[in-house]
């Protein structure tokens, strides 16, 4: 069933916009038109496949609404315009219309739908109430309460939109389930902000000598190889608060190796067998003679603590070096485990973590009642009497949770809960922390609340809600106190002051949320957790590097957006942002440490833009081999905004009953699949695109024969093919001249397709036709603006469908 | 065995294996004073789906035996080697063949998940979808246990429409959130709940108070909303007021231990990236939890249809079968394709065994807990993106008058909703009908 392509796009839109339109037709009019004139068409030309008999493409136009204001078939209507503007109906095999009732049908078409766009951009285009996503919700809680844990840990993962989404109101729905954790994450967040009782004891624990290990076979040292570690056992240990750890280290690189990342975990729970968790990561640097201090800090309750197995006691601080060099020892055929160790490396040639000394604390806080408490239990006001210190407390906490000042209503409601409730608790603390918890289960905090009359125009948002939708696009959480501050002088409509505020929130450390989000959503980055590496094929893949690949496009879309870049640099660029294990997988010399940075490439780098990223190659082959299919449809889905038809029901098997095809080019396999007409009625149009990217393998190397791994060593070697002629007919071969097609004749489209996956993003809601104009001004100004990152975002923020609802 | 005591310890301790261990029907636990509904033994069911199809090699294929329905029909039936792991349960089976939901056959290959339980048309500009089997009987029978149903997938979450990753839909048809982490399972079903009982009741007392005035406030905020978003609010209030209507339950079960588990036997840390381990503590869960008369009502999606997004995706890989799962079954026209999607088919297979296996040497009454629990297991595609012929297993039930050791051939004319309400009226729950249902499937009664 085909259900996305809501807001696909419209290559010569444009130039159909100027077309006569039917103006002022009455209904009836424009129905005796349809009949007239552009029902036999249809009827000639599109019934065959698209009518009673046969609804190819899950599409049936005969019975189809033809009043555009009915926004289901405007939509397909609206599908169906793109298809003829582009060529691709009636197929190429099939009769075509003439020229003139060509543009019968697309001039009808282009009009009626525009003078509904225009109707529809008087009502529709609202952002449907919407939930504060998983990663949101834990980011809320954080700011608002100062307490670093993982609240969302419980919550069912988020759906996304069809068009690739997590934040749109419209898929984000809650359940029971939902409200059970929230009350639940609540009450555990504010018996943790607000404290009771005297300052808790702390725990100080120095070791400058390894602990022996328990585990078997595990070595345990003061010089951490990959082989060896270095243990510290506590038997006395914090169950609650923040944690430091410090480590003195140094480290011992060979010459030509990069430097060793330390890797500090806590916990261990020997009777169910939980593995230690990761508190922080960085390399050493700092040379034997002169050894660094290196700060780690978390909250101990995010560890697994001891069980009740009385045979392991205590929490175990391990020190490890991640150090990887490449070198893989003889595949194993059980497969690892989560949570296991990784790989053993040689001990020769590889850098060691010379560890001086470990120092734990906690729990630590800087003032005793901590911050989180007395943000919310301030110094009560000696004229005030508890009921007027208790609602002054219930504002203020509401008015930061609701995200604009609580109303009389609002407090009395909660004032009134912690009345009833008041009498039955133990302290008056928990009396509070109930009824603050009620401020987080409500729908004010749960929702970001835009509330309108209901009717169908669409109004200016209040400031409060500009700063709600501004802090949530740019940092995926509620706004700070400045952006507050500007929110309550009523500011926030000004196009000048929201100019300043959002470069000033894009410079903010928190705008790192909109970086991983808006690159993880739009480029799907997670498909790298669904594709397993197949070892048979690559050896010496670790799968570590995933994450790796992960970030790399992380930073490297925030290079683009942070340097004031051109966005172009995401379809190609000299440059790529890398560490040292990747840039040794891709083949390119420079980073020593693990840290991203910038390196300048070489043409026969064969690196540049996104399409040579290893998480869009892995993400999109089979963990064996390459996905012409997949990567191409993610390349046409995502950077161009055109994707294609899911696959219709019942879509044969491929190849089945026919010789085996092993050992064919992959590319002859393609075309063979294509002789089928049911295969190459979508298949013409998809696999071109994908047929570039063959020069680069499932991991994302670079290759000039492609791989086949068959038993007793028959392994097949055929030379890569990686020409291809695009739908328009254009030859390209190879991704470098793929990438130079795309930048020299695709600009638009890709610019465009940016534009609507950033808008969409934005608002958190589809696109609708009602929209059009606004991409289409946007994409212009974002051109202008040399394809900036953050001009097009300020442009976004001051556009109307941002500003209204 | 020592005569089963109808009331329980405070304290009774449960082995995480439990196979030694025969457990006195534990609604002796829960309703005390209904005495007459305690020689009611308990009706349960669960229903397990996988994405992707099976493997179907031609009958004169070399990998014939690699086909996943069996040869011969009726009781004239051979196992292939895919099935054949339920050897030893042969009278606790009935394989079923040519099955699909009609309403199923004209929609995507990738988007027949979301229908497996419910029959639904998805056809038309909006998604709709309707109330799952599962659902339909926890709304009977879910009050008599301590939750009503138990929803779990290997993904989590709902998933996105017609790529649910959830087999449970509501009564309006929205998409009941799966669990996905052993550890949050067992936690959520057999968890200490935090202090003592003092505590926890005054905790539920002021939920109550509190969801009750969230509830009211809501109601009235409501109203200032435009409509799209009421509809959407609407669901907040809903799920708002069914967790207020647990707290209220919870307050009749607090006086109720919650049965203690000893959990070293489980695998509770296990994840997808282990997936035989894992797919094995899915069941144990909901073993235990059966067990435990905890639920009586459970789903388990193994996998959903979209190889981009389902973590189950990898399993094969895990398994040492070359490739992904969604691979491995397009590729089943290929050269060994047959084979190798069939030792998957195999593999999973074995799973469900070995959940049926806990099941029947549970003893319970005069017979075991399969005898009274329905097993409902199979896939919404035939072939992957074949929308018929689904491949089925229905097991257990022996005592609640179903016959078994069959392996039955149905036309398109019966529409699988025909054995929905044959499961329907074993577990007393009757219906005249379920989604698109002509009837009751008869060769299926003793």
């Amino acid at each position: 069933m085909s259900r996305r392509c809501i807001f696909p796009l419209v290559l010569l839109m444009l130039q159909f916009l100027s077309a006569p339109t039917p103006g002022a037709e009455t209904v009836s009019k424009s129905e005796s038109r349809f009949k007239r004139l552009i029902q036999p068409v249809l009827a000639e030309h599109c019934f065959r496949c698209h009518g009673p008999e046969k609804h190819e493409a899950d599409l049936r136009l005969d019975n189809l609404d033809v009043d555009f204001g009915n926004a289901t078939s405007a939509e397909t209507w609206h599908d169906v315009l793109n298809k003829l503007n582009l060529g691709e109906m009636p197929p190429e095999d099939e009769q075509q219309p003439s020229e003139a009732q060509f543009q019968q049908v697309v001039d009808w078409l282009t009009g009626g739908l525009e003078l509904a766009a225009a109707a529809k951009r008087r009502s529709g285009g609202h952002v449907v109430l919407r939930r504060l996503t998983r990663y949101e919700y834990n980011n809320t809680m954080h700011d608002l309460l100062g307490i670093d844990l993982d609240f969302a840990k419980d919550l069912p993962p988020e759906p996304s939109s069809e068009d690739g989404f997590k934040n749109s109101g419209a898929a984000l729905s809650i359940s029971p389930l939902q409200i059970e954790f929230y009350l639940q994450a609540a009450r555990t967040a504010l018996a943790k902000a607000i404290v009771t009782g005297p300052r808790p004891e702390v725990y100080h624990h120095h070791a400058e000598e390894s602990a022996p290990s328990r585990r078997k076979k595990e070595v345990t040292s003061n010089t951490v190889t990959p082989d060896a570690r270095f243990v510290a056992r506590l038997l006395d240990y914090p169950t609650e608060g923040e944690i430091v750890v410090r480590v003195t280290a140094s480290a011992i690189v060979p010459k030509g190796e990069g430097y060793p990342p330390m890797r500090v975990t806590v916990g261990l729970r020997s009777d169910v067998l939980a593995p230690e968790e990761k508190l922080g990561e960085i390399d050493v640097t700092a040379t034997v003679d002169d050894p660094q201090m290196y700060e780690f800090r978390g909250r101990i309750e995010q560890f697994p603590l001891p069980g009740h197995n009385p045979k392991y006691p205590g929490v175990l601080v391990t020190v490890w070096n991640d150090y990887d060099n490449g070198e893989r020892k003889p595949l194993k055929r059980a497969r690892r485990k989560k949570g296991d160790d990784p790989p053993p490396a040689p001990a020769s040639n590889v850098p060691t973590i010379v560890i001086k000394s470990l120092d734990f604390e906690g729990p630590v806080f800087q003032s005793w009642p901590p911050n989180s408490h007395t943000r919310i239990l301030f110094a009560r006001d000696s004229e005030d009497d508890q009921q007027r210190y208790v609602r002054k407390v219930i504002q203020r906490f509401a008015t930061r949770a609701y995200r604009r000042p609580a109303t009389e209503e609002e407090v009395d409601l909660l004032l009134s809960f912690f009345n009833r409730i008041r009498d039955e608790s133990p302290t008056f603390e928990e009396a509070i922390r109930e009824t603050l918890a009620m401020v987080l289960i409500s729908p004010e905090f749960l929702y970001l609340m835009e509330p309108h009359d209901g009717g169908k125009s669409k109004h200016p948002l209040t400031d409060f809600e500009l700063a709600s939708r501004l802090s949530y696009f740019l940092w995926s959480s509620m706004p700070d106190e400045k952006l507050f501050a500007l929110a309550e002088r009523g500011k926030l409509s000004e196009p000048d002051v929201v100019a300043k505020q959002v470069r000033d929130m894009v410079a903010d450390p928190k705008s790192n949320n909109f970086v991983e989000h808006f690159t993880d959503q739009w480029l799907n980055l997670s498909g790298l957790d669904r594709v397993a590496v197949n070892p048979e094929y690559y050896p010496d893949f670790d799968d570590r590097l995933k994450p790796e690949m992960r970030k790399e496009t992380q930073r490297f879309f925030a290079e683009i957006l942070y340097e004031d870049l051109s966005a172009m640099n995401l379809i190609d660029s000299d440059f790529a942002m890398l560490n040292r294990r990747l840039a040794k997988h891709y083949g390119v010399t420079g980073p020593r440490g693990s840290e991203f940075e910038r390196v300048a490439l070489a043409a026969d780098d064969r690196r540049g833009g996104l399409l040579t990223q290893g998480s869009v190659l892995l993400s999109n082959s089979t963990g064996e081999d390459s996905h012409p299919i997949r990567r191409a449809v993610w390349l046409l889905d995502r950077l161009l905004d055109s994707p294609p038809a899911p696959p219709p029901p019942d879509v044969p098997e491929l190849n089945q009953g026919e010789p085996d095809l092993l050992g064919l080019p992959l590319k002859k396999q393609l075309e063979l699949h294509r002789q089928k007409d049911s295969c190459n009625r979508c298949h013409r149009r998809i696999d071109p695109w994908g047929i570039p990217f063959e020069s680069y393998d499932a991991v994302g190397q670079w290759r000039s024969e492609v791989l086949r791994v068959a038993k007793k060593g028959r392994d097949t070697r055929t030379p890569v093919v990686a020409s291809a002629i695009l739908p328009g007919g254009h030859e390209v071969d190879g991704l470098e001249q793929l990438k130079v097609y795309l930048l020299t004749q695709e600009s638009k489209r890709f610019s465009r397709a940016l534009v609507i996956k950033l808008l969409t993003y934005s608002l958190g809601r589809s696109l609708e036709l009602a929209d059009e104009a606004v991409v289409e001004s946007l994409t212009t100004q974002f051109a202008a603006a040399d394809y900036r990152l953050s001009d097009l975002i300020i442009a976004i923020a001051q556009s109307e469908p941002f500003q209204h609802n | 065995m020592a005569k089963p005591s109808w009331h329980l310890d405070r304290r009774t301790f449960l082995r995480g294996t439990g196979v030694s261990l025969a457990l006195p029907l534990l609604d002796a636990m829960t309703n005390r004073g209904q005495a007459a509904e305690r020689s009611e033994r308990p009706r349960r069911i669960c229903s397990v789906y996988f994405p992707f199809g099976v493997s179907l090699p031609p009958d004169d294929h070399e990998h014939s035996e690699w086909n996943w329905f069996p040869q011969g029909e009726g009781s004239e039936f051979r196992f292939t080697k895919t099935l054949s792991s339920l050897k030893s349960l042969r009278q606790d089976v009935t394989v079923l063949g040519g099955l699909s939901h009609p309403h199923g056959r004209s929609i995507g290959g990738h988007d027949t998940g979301d229908i497996f339980l419910t029959g639904a048309s998805l056809k038309g500009s909006s998604y709709a979808n309707s109330i799952s089997l599962d659902q339909l009987v926890a709304q009977q029978i879910g009050d008599q246990t301590r939750f009503p149903s138990l929803t779990l997938s290997s993904d989590g979450g709902v998933g996105e429409p017609t790529r649910s990753t959830t087999l449970s839909f509501s009564r309006n048809g929205r998409p009941i959130p799966a669990l996905s982490k052993p550890q949050q399972i067992f936690d959520r079903m057999f968890g200490e709940g935090d202090g003592e009982i003092q505590t926890q009741r005054r905790k539920l007392e002021s939920s109550g108070t509190m969801l009750d005035l969230v509830l009211e406030h809501s109601r009235s905020l409501k109203r200032r909303l435009g409509k799209q978003d009421q509809q959407k609010f609407d669901e907040y209030i809903a799920s708002v007021r069914a967790i207020e209507q647990r707290v209220e339950r919870s307050q009749r079960w607090l006086d109720i231990p919650k049965p203690e588990i000893d959990s070293s036997s489980l695998a509770l840390e296990s994840s997808p990236e282990g997936p035989m381990e894992y797919i094995r503590t899915m069941y144990d869960l909901i073993y235990l939890a059966f067990q435990t008369d905890t639920t009586r009502v459970a789903t388990y999606m193994l996998g959903q249809v979209a190889g981009a997004t389902t973590v189950a995706n990898t399993f094969p890989a895990f398994l040492g079968l070359a490739g992904n799962w969604h691979g491995l079954a397009h590729g089943a026209g290929k050269k060994g394709g047959y084979e190798n999607l069939g030792r998957f088919d195999q593999f999973l297979a074995e799973q469900l065994s070995y959940f049926l296996t806990r099941l029947k040497e549970t003893p319970e009454g005069d017979g075991s807990m399969l005898d009274s629990t329905l097993v409902f297991y199979g896939s919404s595609n035939s072939r992957t993106h074949n929308n018929h012929n689904y491949p089925l297993v229905l097991a257990g039930g022996g005592q609640l008058g179903l016959k078994h050791g069959q392996y039955l051939r149905f036309t398109e004319k019966t529409p699988l909703s025909n054995l929905f309400v044959t499961m329907l009226d074993r577990l007393n729950v009757s219906r005249d009908s379920f989604a698109d249902s002509t009837g009751e499937m008869s060769e299926l009664l003793a």
